[in-house]
């Protein structure tokens, strides 16, 4: 491909394809910098239509800065307002959209930080793995409690002391030793084949 | 509410607004509130008596200058800084004649040090000096707050800061018009710890004061 050098007489910069983008933008901009001007001046219709234009302008801003789209919704209508009680600092003379772009980047952090202080006191449930907040009936867990009751009690004398000292009781092997009068060794053995034991009739994956 | 039943409702609304007029108008005219108020200050009190013979010191010229710099310029960054388009960097346009305002008073010391060893900093106490700009410096960060409420929905905590080092500096200087205070030392730690104070207090409780003085959006939902 070749590229034609630019001369003095070549393309001007208001007709190449970006000095089109400018002139669009600056006329955009001259145009909402007088429907504000009419708005301040209390017209009503004027208003109503520079807020319809402004909306994509603002969600652009929002969305820049925000990753929810809740977020990004609530910041759009509280640029709305912001901008509602603020249009008197507005001058005409100046550039409309710094002015609006200025206001939506407030209202997005301002988001951005409500969003990181409540982050920092919750967890976000889609972060979770699933079931993490599942709470069982009540019924069902006192079902599996009564069953387990009654799996510990059929277990010989030896074996269900030696879980209630070791495993329940959480106490050191040599001291459930001489609690029990059990070796170590029986001690270890014992409650190993406790657990064995109940873990095949409650059913194997459960601990 | 969605977007457009909030436009059509906004729309409703839109009586007629007075346009704010230029910041260094609101800048002005606070000057003037301070100004007035130092002159009054003075008025009551007289100046110092060896208000010309200070004037005439290079070091005092400079120390007055620069804080008088600080507080105008400090005072023109609030107003612009409450405009939703006002410049970011006005924030940093006091910073530079107020660290000069603090190197002087601390050359200042360096000198009484260096001629008269720590007895020559000449310390003591001087609460009449926080009393004055303490008690000139609050009225006048509250009056500007009020001068440039609409900043509650733009840069609160920027502008509340500003407007508490232009009423201090302010207050300073119309302090350093009447009250007798040589010591570099004690013009450092007196006026120039009050200054922070003023400073930090309106930095931190400046955004609520705003807010309750401002626009809230909670009211416009």
């Amino acid at each position: 491909m070749m590229v034609l050098p630019m001369t003095g007489c070549g393309m001007a910069a208001g007709t190449s394809p970006q000095g089109a983008t400018e002139n669009a933008r600056d006329a955009r901009d001259a145009l909402w910098s007088g429907l504000m001007a009419a708005s301040q001046d209390g017209d009503r219709r004027a208003y109503d239509r520079l807020l319809r234009e402004i909306l994509p302008q603002i969600r652009a801003v929002c969305r820049a800065r925000l990753r929810q789209p809740s977020d990004v919704d609530d910041a759009v209508q509280d640029t709305l307002l912001s901008l509602h009680a603020l249009r008197h600092t507005y001058d005409p003379t100046r550039p409309f959209r710094p002015w609006l772009n200025a206001i939506a980047e407030r209202r997005a952090i301002d988001r951005l930080r409500k969003h990181g202080r409540t982050t920092a006191r919750e967890s976000n449930i889609e972060d979770l793995p699933d079931g993490a907040g599942a709470t069982q009936a009540v019924g069902t867990s006192r079902l599996e409690a009564e069953e387990l009751r009654r799996a510990v009690s059929e277990l010989p004398e030896s074996q269900r002391q030696a879980l209630l000292l070791a495993k329940l009781q959480e106490r050191p092997l040599r001291e459930a030793s001489e609690i029990s009068g059990m070796s170590v060794g029986a001690l270890k053995i014992a409650t190993h084949r406790a657990v064995a034991a109940l873990r095949a009739k409650l059913g194997g994956s459960r601990r | 509410m969605n977007d457009e039943e909030l436009i059509a409702r906004l729309s409703a609304q839109a009586e007629p607004v007075r346009r704010l007029g230029p910041p260094w108008q609101g800048a002005l005219l606070w000057l003037g509130l301070a100004a007035t108020l130092m002159a009054a200050a003075v008025a009551i009190s007289g100046f110092r008596h060896d208000i010309a013979m200070r004037l005439g010191l290079m070091a005092e010229q400079v120390n007055l200058v620069l804080a008088l710099a600080t507080g105008i310029l400090a005072a023109f960054a609030a107003f612009n800084l409450a405009r939703p388009d006002g410049d970011n960097r006005w924030f940093y346009a006091p910073l530079l004649p107020a660290l000069g305002w603090v190197a002087g008073m601390a050359l200042g010391c360096l000198r009484d040090i260096w001629l008269g060893g720590f007895a020559g900093l000449g310390l003591g106490t001087s609460f009449d000096c926080a009393r004055f700009i303490l008690g000139f410096g609050i009225p006048l960060t509250l009056s500007m707050l009020w001068m440039v409420r609409h900043g509650a929905l733009v840069r609160p905590v920027e502008v509340s800061a500003m407007a508490g080092l232009a009423a201090a500096a302010m207050a300073s200087v119309g302090l350093t018009l009447f009250h007798h205070l040589d010591a570099a030392a004690m013009v450092l730690i007196w006026h120039g710890g009050s200054v922070l104070l003023v400073t930090w207090a309106a930095k931190s409780w400046g955004r609520r004061a705003l807010q309750a003085m401002g626009p809230k959006l909670e009211e416009l939902r």
